[in-house]
Order: C-alpha cells, then structure tokens, then sequence
C-alpha cells in the first residue's frame, strides 16, 4: 500500500511531466519564432533539452548517497513551477539584447543561446525526476525505478495532449504555462504540508512561483513588442505564432517571426502573379497556394471564374483579409487545408497553379519542392496550364549553394514540364507549362490589356536577356532532383545557411561525437540498450511524421495524434515491463528484434509507396515502437541492477539517446541520406544494441556489465 | 490535520503578502526599460586574415596602388581606413588584398564576377545621364561586413571562391561599347577593394569617353578617393545611417570617414546621389 508521502511524490512526478511537456514546447515554438527555425535548428533545441535533461538526471548521482528530504523535493519543484514563465520571458527579452534586433543568427550563437538559457530549467526538470525516487526510496527502499518512469510518463502524455489538444486552441503561451503550473504549484504545496517546513514557508513558495506566472501574463504582450511599429494583432494559433504591426500605415504580418506579408509590396504581388497568369490564354480557373500580399487584385485582372486560395491556418487568411493584405474578389473561395492533400484528393482543374512558399528549410515545406509533388499538380493543370513558383532571388551573382538549389529544382520540375523558363526578378520565378512561354512579359500584359504599375515600366531593365541567360547558364544538369524520401533541397539549404553565415557544423559534430564516443567507454551494456531505445523512439517519431506528412498532408489534429501515440506507448510497455517476471537479457534482444522489424517494414512501406496503406497503420508502427521502447526501459533498469546510481544511469541513458537521435536524424540522416538510409540507420543502431547485449548472455547474473 | 499556530498565520501572511507584491516590484526592475537595454556599442569590424593570403600570386594580382612598407616585411594598405597591417601571408579585411614577400597585391585585377548590363537608374543614379544603360562590373570583397548584405555571396568571400569571367582594363571599355553603354559602373560589392582595376579602367573609359559611376559605400581614404575623383563622372554613396553607433554595429565601418567622402566629392564638383537604406521592423 502507498505510503501518503508516496502518493504525495508521484502528484508531483505527475504535475513536473504535465508542466515539462507544456514548457518544453512553448520553449521550441518560441525559439522557432526568435530565431526563424530551419530544421537544423529545431533539431538543435531538442538536442539541448535532451541532452541537459540527460545531465541533470545524472548530476542526481551526487545525491544518491544523501538522505533528500520531502522538503527539499518540493522546493525544487516551486522554483521549476517559477522557471517555466521565467525561461520563456528570458528567452525573448535576451535575443534583442544579445543580438541585434531582426538579424539572422548562426549555428554555434544559436546553439550556445538556446542551450544557456534553458539550462536551469532544463537541467532541472532531469534532476528531479530520480531525486524523487530517492525521496521515495528513504521511506520504501524496495520501490522500483521502473515505477517513477511510468509515474512520469502519466504526466508527459497528460501534458503532451493537454498542450496539442486543448492549452495550444485556447489560451496564450504564457496564460497555458500559468494554468500547467498551478497543477505542479499545487502538487508542491501538498507535499511541503508533509514535510518539516513551516506553513509560511510553504505559503511563501507557493506564492512566489504563483507570482512570476502571474507576472508571466501581465507582461506576456509587452515581452512580444520588439522592434519598430505599434502590434495592432497577436494570435497564437495551433500552427505557429501571428503577430502583425503597423507603422506609418503600413502593415506588415509576420508568421512565427518572419515578416510574410507587407502591405502596399505592389512588386511582389505582379511579380507572383503577372509572370504566371499572363502565359494562359485566358486563366478562368485559378490556384493559388498560399499567397503574397495584394495578389487578389492582380488575379482579379484577369476576370478568372474561380479562385481557390487554399491557406492550411485559417487564422492566418483570416489577419490577412482583416488587416487589407488580401482582398476578397469575386469567385474567390478560401480552403483551409494542407495544399498537398487538397491536390491529392481534388478533382478540379486549373489553367494555373501559382505556388507562393518559403523556402524548403523544412521537412513540412520541402514536400512542396519534390519530384512526387510537382507529378501531383500537374495531374490538376490542364494541359498547356501553367505553374509557377518562386525561390529566394539573388541580385548579381548566383551563389553556389543557391546554384545548387536552383539547379536541383530546375531539374526536378524539368522531369513533369516541358518547358522551363526561370525569371530572376526579386525572387528566381520558375514558369513551368508543357506549352510555349513568352518572357516578353510586358507585351504580353499589353496583349491582354492588363495594366501594372511595376512590370510596365521596370521589367525590361531589372530581367534582361543577359540575366536570364546568365540564370539559365548556371544551371548544372548533373545536380540531383528533390524528392520527398530523398530531399536533397535541405541539404542544400543547410549548406547555404552555413555559408550565410561563415561557419560549419563540423566542430559541433566533432565535439558531441568525442562526448558520445566518451559516454559510452562508461556506460554499461543496459545502458546502451537504452540509449539506443531513446535514439529510435526520438528518431522513428521524427521519421514517422515526415513519412506521414509526405504521405496524407500536414493534418495538425493527426499529427498530434502521432506524437501522443508515440507518448502513450511507453506506458503499458513499461507496465508490462516492469511485471514481466523473467527479466533476462534474452528479452531486450528479442525486443531489439521486433524493432529492427517494424523498422524495416517502414523501409518496405517507403519502397511498396506509402499511399496504399491506410493511416491507422501508422498509429500502429508509432503504437508499437514506443510499447516496445518502454517495455525494454524496466528490463533493462532491473538488470542494471534498479539501486539508485543505477536508475540514475538509466533514466539519463534514455535522456541522451533521444537528444542523440533527435540531431542525427533530423540534420544529417535525412537531409544528407535520406529517410530510407535514415531508417537503416535506427535499424543499424538497434543491431548494435543487439550485438552489444548478445555479448552478455550467460552473465544474466552479473547484471551491470560495463561495455568497455 | 495540524493546526497552524497564530504566529505562523501572521508570518504565513506577511510572506504571502510580500511575494504578491513581486510582479510589481518585478515590474519597476524589470529590464524592459529602455535604460537596462541599452548596451555599450559592439564593433563587428573584421580583422585580418592571418596567413591568409594564397602560396602563390595568380594572373590577377596587381600590386597596390597605396600602401606603405613597415619593419619586417609588414605593409599597411592606404586605400580605405581599415588601414590593414599586413605581414607577410596575411589576407587584408576586405579578403582581396594579400601581403606576398613585403608587397602589398590586389587579387581582383581583371577577374569580374559579376558583370551585368543595368539601366543607370538601377545603380540608382536618378540624374545623370538619364534612360541610358551602365556596363556594370563588381569583384569578389568588402570593407564592410554588413549583416543585412544583399550582395553577401560576394562581397563576404576571398575572390577565389567564386566564378570570375576574365575582363582586364580594355576588355572592360570595349564591352561597355559593344553593349551601347554611356557609362561603366563599378559596384555590387565594394569597389574600393578593387581600386586598381577600377581606377585603370577609369582611365581608359575617361579616354574613350565613357562615363565613371562609383556605387560605393563611401568608405575610402582621402588620397585614393582625390585619384578616383579626377575620373570620376558621378557616384551613389551609401549612407547606412547618421549614426557612428550604427555603422560600428550593423555594417563594421565608422561614420566620420564616410561623412568626409561626401565632403571631398561636394568640393571637387563631382555629381552624386545618395542612397539610405531603410528596413521596417
């Protein structure tokens, strides 16, 4: 029977998981917004969250040989319930401070602000988790490890759905940490109420933590206007951050910190549409993805019948129409949905598809620059229709890496169209049609008696012969095309952003391998099995969205799904773990087995193409790689031995794996191998992790093996 | 359950009233005052590229055109005021100057990597010689490391690292006459660090009666900019802003000497414009 002092502890393990998840992603979306994360960056974030949770847990060692009283448990829990808020507004107010305002930040500034600001709470929230347990264990030294992992997931699956599902719909960043501390404020209170300290004491903690998230509210507005202009709008909406700003009359809207759309850009909004629609004899059918300000009216030009502007946020058409940066136009209907599933599912036609995304930095935007993307649309163009779409433009000199990029999307499109013209005006336009284009694009205006203000009169001096010549000439036939399991785009991007900023992930990737090549000279053979586990569960889910996206769209509720799923898996898996009454080493390799299974049955999936099997197989694959990635974590805690050092070494050997799954995934394996070599390489992991525990039967009795 | 004491009421409720009062006591100490944010200013000037400079000298290096030799093979360039001290194998800031065995070498002489036909307009020249075309040439390196470059891909590179087209001084002035061009303009990246082929390809257009355009960010010493002036028809400088603070900041350069190019060009009578880039946000 639970001691009250146990049931007190596992409120707290419980509220400490809710108030984790809900921080740590508020804590990625609001790095996203301040540094305008590619996918190099998001991976960067989760590393330094994992790997400092991994840190913190093992600073806890210290405290193995102590006697950590009740009380000391929950004051690390009232000032955790303080730090969340207190991260978040330290994160904004510092990124001005430290680097001038709406510069672009590189890789190791990056990283060495994401990884100081967080490192308090990060560090933390892994201390806290077996410090704990060692609190448990003073009163019931018999209490298994295993136990508090479970008791913990309860709390990171309650927080992961509480954020995706409800906190993300209904309040603000820092109204949700606020409501996900209260909980762990509480959780606190009760447990000091069991302890020695004095009800001011407690009163006094409780109170002080309550305070900075309520200060936390009060100036969560004030935190958000940096910069010039007055914020006239602010949403937080499930897919990012809206903001918009006037100045002297002019709106700008910015999306997760990225100014998208700027009212009165007359050049932008001909340039997307004019080059495009002036190729079609008479467009009456238009799509437009996504979009730039003022483009309705430059369509409306052309009379068209129809124009579906699909937007996957309806928040964001929503700031757009309200603040004039689009107009509402005769035969204009607004899909909220992701443009790529609309594509795959739509029976419509169209004389025109006019493509208005940023640049492929993402593993989400990337879909829209591949080979398999570009067959899709042209199955909804009529024949001689026209798409066009843009990459960021160059003014006199095409960089290599952007010679690349063009290249590889030249070449990719160049696969579905028979004609390609590139036009390097503010942006690199690509026109692709299987009919004939006109480049004069003025006289062709002039032809349809459509006026512009801009290409009129300053065409013909910025896209000369000689430029676009100079653009068609840099293109290398030998750069290979982008596809969605192989999207060589994102390595190009990458490289473009290195060389932006003058640097190189080298020394990142030699530093973390020597600190990994050192981590496991030390640790046990159990303890790499779990790393390994921690790896595929971060790798597989990363994996599995990207995989998912590019196989049914971005689908913000399903998507959510996956990652709850991927949550929700290590709780009976560790249940049934931890009741498993023959614990051997046999049983992490037959478990490593089964993931080498189900990991090469997502490569058989890639390789059949994924379109034919139903979505719910994917809950499955996610289901099933988290049940067995719990299951293993008691197995392998038991063998280790289950004393405290022990679950120290194992809760920050899961930790570790997972940041180390999250980098290699995300910034080499997919974008440098792709997402089938991606695989192989879990999969290679995983056989390592087998060959490694291989090395141990016979010694089921002398648990706790080091692997050196 | 435990009974409080009275005594721990009154202290429970002191505390509590006192960590109430800490979002307002947060408020007034708060860094979001404009006094706390303020910093002194940065400098993101750049420094010279020690033992940068390649082994050997190539088919477009010329020696400078102003610079002083000092102790132990050093040199100090004299064309802008980042005054590079160059021992021997360094590589000057703007990345296109090398020091090879104690003489100071140009890399950029007849190497463009960009040349481009514009509309003067497009330089933005407004007023001068209006509607008609400027042969537009620019050589990889900047004195300025401005973090909101546009040109970046060459102006931030050695002029090894990117693609050139082979066009020496009259291979220049004969392409500005095949193209039609009234003028030759030297701009994109910074044309100052290519003084040498700009100044001898200023010469021979001068002759042929071709127009000089400087598209420059104005930041040049007073001796090579008087050389420049006497073939020069007309330039767009680049005012980044009117405040030193700025300068240091954002572009890695100081007001003063940009404010004294202005001066120099208003008192020989050579026609510029100016240009001031305002970015919203």
């Amino acid at each position: 029977m639970k001691s009250p002092n146990e049931k007190a502890v596992h409120r707290v393990v419980i509220a400490t998981g809710i108030s984790s998840i809900v921080t740590q992603l508020y804590t990625i979306r609001e790095f996203l917004t301040l540094f305008e994360g590619n996918e190099f960056i998001i991976a960067l974030i989760i590393f330094n969250w994992l790997a400092l949770g991994g840190t913190g847990t093992l600073l806890a060692r210290l405290y193995s040989g102590k006697k950590p009283g009740i009380d000391q448990l929950a004051m690390i829990t009232f000032l955790l319930a303080a730090l969340s808020p207190f991260q978040i507004i330290l994160i904004r107010y510092l990124r001005d401070i430290v680097f001038v305002h709406g510069s672009s930040v590189g890789f190791y500034p990056t990283f060495l602000y994401t990884l100081l600001t967080i490192s308090p709470y990060a560090l933390l929230i892994g201390f806290v988790l077996p410090l704990s347990l060692f609190v448990i264990r003073l009163e019931n030294p018999g209490y298994s490890g295993a136990t508090i992992y479970i008791i913990d997931n309860i709390g990171d699956l309650t927080g992961g759905a509480l954020f995706s599902f409800a906190l993300v719909y209904l309040v603000s960043p820092l109204k949700a940490l606020l409501l996900a501390n209260l909980v762990l404020i509480a959780a606190a209170f009760l447990l000091i109420r069991r302890g020695r300290l004095a009800m001011s004491v407690a009163v006094l903690c409780a109170v002080f933590a309550l305070s900075v998230n309520v200060f936390g509210v009060f100036v969560e507005k004030k935190t958000l206007d940096a910069g010039e202009g007055e914020l006239v709008h602010y949403e937080e909406t499930r897919f990012g951050r809206l903001t918009v700003k006037k100045n002297n009359g002019e709106f700008t809207l910015f999306e997760d910190g990225v100014p998208v759309y700027i009212s009165g850009n007359l050049m932008m909004a001909e340039e997307a549409v004019h080059y495009a629609l002036c190729q079609v004899q008479s467009p009456k059918d238009i799509l437009a993805v996504s979009s730039v300000a003022g483009i309705m009216e430059e369509i409306d030009k052309y009379r068209p019948d129809r124009i579906d502007y699909v937007e996957l946020d309806p928040a964001l058409s929503a700031a757009q129409f309200r603040f004039s940066l689009l107009k509402e136009i005769p035969g204009l209907r607004v899909i909220h949905q992701d443009a790529r599933a609309y594509l795959d599912k739509t029976t419509d036609s169209y004389d025109a598809i006019i493509m208005n995304l940023p640049e492929p930095e993402t593993f989400q935007v990337n879909r829209f620059y591949t080979d398999e993307f570009f067959a899709v649309a042209k199955k909804r163009l009529r024949p001689f229709g026209v798409m066009g779409f843009s990459l960021k433009g160059y003014d006199n000199y095409l960089g290599e890496p952007q010679r690349q990029k063009v290249s590889s999307l030249y070449n990719t499109a160049k696969r579905h169209f028979s004609n390609i013209v590139m036009l390097p005006g503010t942006k690199i336009f690509f026109l692709c049609t299987d009919g004939i284009i006109n480049t004069d694009i003025p006289e062709a205006l002039r032809q349809k008696g459509i006026k512009t203000g801009y290409i009129s009169g300053y065409f013909a001096g910025d896209i000369t012969k000689d430029r676009r010549e100079y653009l068609a000439g840099s293109i290398d036939d030998a750069t290979p095309v982008n596809t969605d399991t192989d999207p060589y785009m994102m390595q190009v991007m990458f490289a473009q952003w290195f060389a932006e900023h003058q640097t190189s992930p080298v020394w990142f990737f030699v530093c973390t391998g020597t600190v990994f090549a050192l981590y496991f000279l030390v640790i046990t053979r159990e303890e790499f099995v779990l790393f390994s586990t921690g790896a595929t569960v971060m790798g597989s889910e990363v994996l599995i969205i990207f995989i998912f996206q590019i196989l049914f769209g971005y689908i913000y509720l399903k998507i959510g799904i996956i990652v709850s799923v991927f949550l929700a898996g290590l709780l009976p898996g560790a249940f049934l773990g931890r009741r498993l009454s023959g614990k051997t080493h046999k049983v992490l390799v037959l478990t490593d087995m089964v993931l080498v299974m189900i990991m090469a049955l997502i490569v058989v999936i890639l390789k059949i193409g994924g379109q034919v099997f139903p979505q719910m197989l994917f809950y499955c694959i996610a289901f099933g790689i988290s049940l067995l990635c719990g299951f293993q974590f008691p197995v392998a805690l038991s063998l280790r031995g289950g004393d405290n050092i022990s679950a120290v070494r194992t809760f920050s050997a899961d930790l570790v794996g997972a940041a180390f799954g999250a980098v290699i995934i995300s910034s080499v394996l997919i974008p440098y191998l792709g997402i089938v070599q991606a695989t192989l390489g879990l999969i290679v992991l995983k056989t390592a992790s087998i060959m490694v525990v291989r090395g141990s039967h016979g010694k089921d009795q002398q648990a706790g093996v080091p692997v050196r | 359950m435990e009974k409080i004491s009275r005594r721990e009421f009154l202290f429970a409720s002191a505390a509590g009233a006192g960590a109430l009062l800490v979002p307002g006591v947060l408020e007034i100490i708060c860094p979001f005052t404009p006094a706390l944010a303020k910093r002194p200013p940065e400098d993101i000037r750049g420094s010279v590229f020690t033992a940068g400079a390649p082994k050997e000298l190539w088919k477009w290096s010329h020696e400078g055109f102003l610079y002083a030799k000092l102790d132990d093979k050093k040199v100090i360039c004299g064309i802008c005021p980042n005054a590079c001290i160059l021992s021997p194998g360094d590589r000057s800031v703007c990345r296109s100057r090398v020091n090879i065995d104690g003489k100071l070498y140009s890399l950029t002489y007849g190497n463009p990597c960009s040349v481009n036909v514009d509309p003067i307009e497009k330089k933005p020249l407004f007023h001068f010689l209006p509607k008609t075309s400027a042969l537009s040439i620019a050589a990889a390196g900047c004195n300025f490391r401005c973090l909101n470059c546009q040109n970046w891909e060459i102006s931030q590179v050695r002029p090894e690292d990117v693609r050139t087209s082979e066009l020496f001084p009259p291979d220049v002035v004969r392409a500005a006459k095949k193209a039609g061009s009234a003028s030759i303009a030297y701009t994109y990246s910074e044309p100052t660090t290519f003084f040498e082929y700009m100044i001898d390809t200023a010469r021979l257009a001068k002759k042929e009666g071709i127009a000089n355009l400087w598209i420059s960010n104005g930041y040049i010493n007073k001796e090579p900019l008087l050389e420049l002036l006497s073939v020069l028809d007309a330039a767009n400088v680049n005012l980044k802003s009117f405040s030193d603070e700025i300068y240091r900041k954002l572009n890695g350069g100081r007001l003063e000497p940009v404010l004294n190019t202005f001066r120099t060009m208003h008192e020989r009578g050579v026609h510029f414009e100016l240009t001031n880039l305002v970015i919203p946000g």
